[in-house]
């Protein structure tokens, strides 16, 4: 990584960006937030929040309807070469030449004016770190989803860049290829490579971003270091409570806990959370309401509050 | 526009375009067409008359299958377009350092390309079932005059389409039709005389394979008329007319901005 990044030491910069698709509805509705050289920045949000269009308009594939945009000190709406020129982008849909794991990666290579010498260097070395050197003959469309998804990913480290945007890069991914993409992510940072990143995977965020932005209906909710957003809930835990048996009488006893706030599952067979400044308090609150309402309690657990938690009480407050 | 942006661009286009597939439809299938025609009705046609002279029906088919191979190279260019957005690479390769106008022109190198590989080794092909003398310079030069502007024309005009169309199968069935269409539809295989019925001869003189066709004979037996030059200029206005209508449709394909 070249890491010279000229006089800015920001290399995205965006101010109250929107955009629309349709000329009706923003999908991208007057968001603020930068980037800082170095550290890999998260963009949180629902299916439909407007990260994969705000990555649009920042690497140059869509011009912004308004607002004020710098990448790499410069505006994407005019200086789009010089920008795509130092930039990498990992798209969320998946793209593929019709052609073997190998020969894709070279043309890639090639098409980024990357001498054949350091092609084939940079091809062994991303080959072993993705592990694709059993399918390095393959061809493209006779991959696994997630095979597929690990080339992609690959094939952009075949060039150097300043910045680089991974949408879902991780999605599909079994977790041990997560965890290699990840930790090569954090060791090209710590040479000033600066890396926009979104993700569904809460965990992952929290251990690869020094920053998140947690979006919504194309507006950012919340937007800090991801220490700061959980100090909102200093001194909180999270009881998490799995009902067991019938679920029928649950949601009422929850609707009875007094001592925290409740969370119900995403869908049912997931655990019941509960955000508590008093553990102690809120557990034997729950068991004594158990016995009453006569609900089957599987397992209890407590633990410290996650970036999950705070995202959903983000994006809950924010509906 | 930086030309060695395009160049590059058509590179990685023929080589992510040399499978076996491709080969297929630019070498085996004209050379089946070549084969099997020339001998079967090389049989049943004596002479066919061709500007001042007259020449066997595989003399006559031999350069008709060159030109054939100019659509049979649009097809192949023009669609990349279509799987390059269909699979992803359109976004992907807008997204690294190119402009549009570059990958467009990209596309319109590699139908130059393709049209004279293919046409190139069909007349090889041709050259071993046929006694030719050599061609003339100027035989020559009216070959690859009217095989590149064949190739861009058909370039173009699948491009077009792949502009516009979105699913695999309008796209499919689009190509094959008017490949068909614009084959038979054309003197490659036979002349047009005057036992034509009308309908078709309009067919036959809108269809720009028609003049490629005659010019590239016209060429092989070095022998041009005033007719040939008149043929090469529609086919000049048709393919500037059809850059247009491509460019015109390429511009409105969404994504990407400078
Ligand atoms: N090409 C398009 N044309 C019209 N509307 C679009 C287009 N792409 C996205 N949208 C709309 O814009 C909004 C934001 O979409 P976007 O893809 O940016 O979301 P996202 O945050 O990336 O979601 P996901 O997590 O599902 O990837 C959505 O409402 C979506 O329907
Ligand atoms: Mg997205």
């Amino acid at each position: 990584m070249s890491g010279v990044l000229g006089l800015t030491s920001f290399p995205i910069e965006v101010q109250d960006l929107k955009y629309t698709y349709d000329g009706r509805k923003y999908a991208v509705d007057g968001i603020s937030f930068s980037v800082r050289e170095g550290e890999v920045f998260g963009m949180l949000g629902r299916n439909g929040a407007g990260k994969t269009t705000t990555i649009r308009i920042l690497s140059t594939l869509l011009k912004r309807s308004s607002g004020s945009v710098r990448v790499l000190g410069m505006d994407p709406s005019t200086a789009g070469n010089r920008i795509r020129k130092r930039i990498g982008v990992v798209l969320q849909d998946e793209s593929f030449d019709f052609t073997t794991v190998e020969k894709a990666l070279d043309v890639y290579g090639f098409i980024w004016g990357v001498s054949k010498s350091e092609r084939d260097k940079k091809r062994e070395s991303l080959l072993n770190t993705f592990e694709l050197t059993d399918v390095r003959k393959k061809r493209m469309w006779d991959l696994s989803g997630g095979q597929k998804r690990r080339v992609q990913v690959a094939r952009e480290f075949m060039h150097d860049m300043d910045l680089l945007f991974l949408d879902e890069p991780t999605s599909g991914l079994d977790p041990i290829a997560r965890r290699n993409i990840l930790n090569m992510i954090k060791d090209l940072t710590k040479d000033g490579l600066s890396v926009l990143f979104t993700t569904h995977n809460l965990e992952e965020a929290d251990y690869l971003c020094q920053r998140v932005a947690i979006m919504n209906n194309g507006k950012i909710l919340a937007s800090d270091t991801i220490d700061a957003l959980k100090t909102g809930y200093n001194g909180l835990k999270t009881v998490e409570v799995k009902i067991g048996g019938d679920q029928a009488g649950a949601e009422s006893m929850f609707s009875k806990v007094s001592s925290g706030r409740v969370e119900p599952p995403f869908e049912s067979g997931l655990p019941y959370r509960i955000v508590t400044e008093n553990t102690q308090e809120t557990m034997q609150e729950i068991i004594k309401l158990a016995v009453t309402e006569s609900v089957q309690i599987e397992w209890l657990n407590v633990r410290a509050v996650s970036l999950e938690d705070v995202f959903i009480s983000t994006i809950a407050g924010g509906a | 526009m930086n030309i060695l942006n395009s160049y590059r661009l058509m590179i990685r286009n023929v080589r992510v375009n040399t499978d076996p597939g491709t080969l297929v439809f630019l070498v085996l299938m004209p050379t089946i067409y070549l084969v099997f025609m020339g001998y079967m009705f090389g049989t049943l046609i004596s002479q066919i008359p061709v500007g001042t002279t007259s020449i066997n029906y595989k003399e006559f088919l031999s350069p008709g299958i060159a030109a054939f191979e100019t659509a049979t190279a649009g097809i192949v260019a023009g669609g990349l377009l279509w799987s390059d957005r269909r699979y992803g690479m359109f976004e992907q390769i807008l997204s690294s350092p190119y402009t549009r106008a570059e990958y467009l022109f990209g596309i319109l190198l590699t139908t130059l390309v393709f049209g004279f590989i293919g046409s190139g080794i069909m007349m090889l092909v041709s050259e071993a079932f046929l006694d030719y003398t050599a061609i003339s310079l100027m035989g020559v030069g009216l070959i690859v005059v009217s095989i590149s502007l064949g190739s861009l024309f058909f370039g173009c005009m699948f491009l077009a389409i792949a502009a516009k169309v979105k699913s695999n199968q309008a796209y499919n069935s689009l190509t094959i039709l008017i490949i068909f269409l614009v084959d038979f539809a054309s003197t490659v295989f036979y002349p047009i005389t005057s036992a034509t019925p009308e309908a078709l001869k309009i067919l036959f003189y809108v269809n720009p394979l028609t003049y490629i066709a005659d010019v590239v004979r016209a060429g092989y037996i070095s022998t041009v008329t005033t007719t040939n030059l008149v043929e090469l200029l529609v086919t000049l206005i048709e393919t500037v007319v059809m850059v247009a209508i491509a460019v015109l449709l390429y511009r409105k394909v969404r994504v990407g901005v400078t």
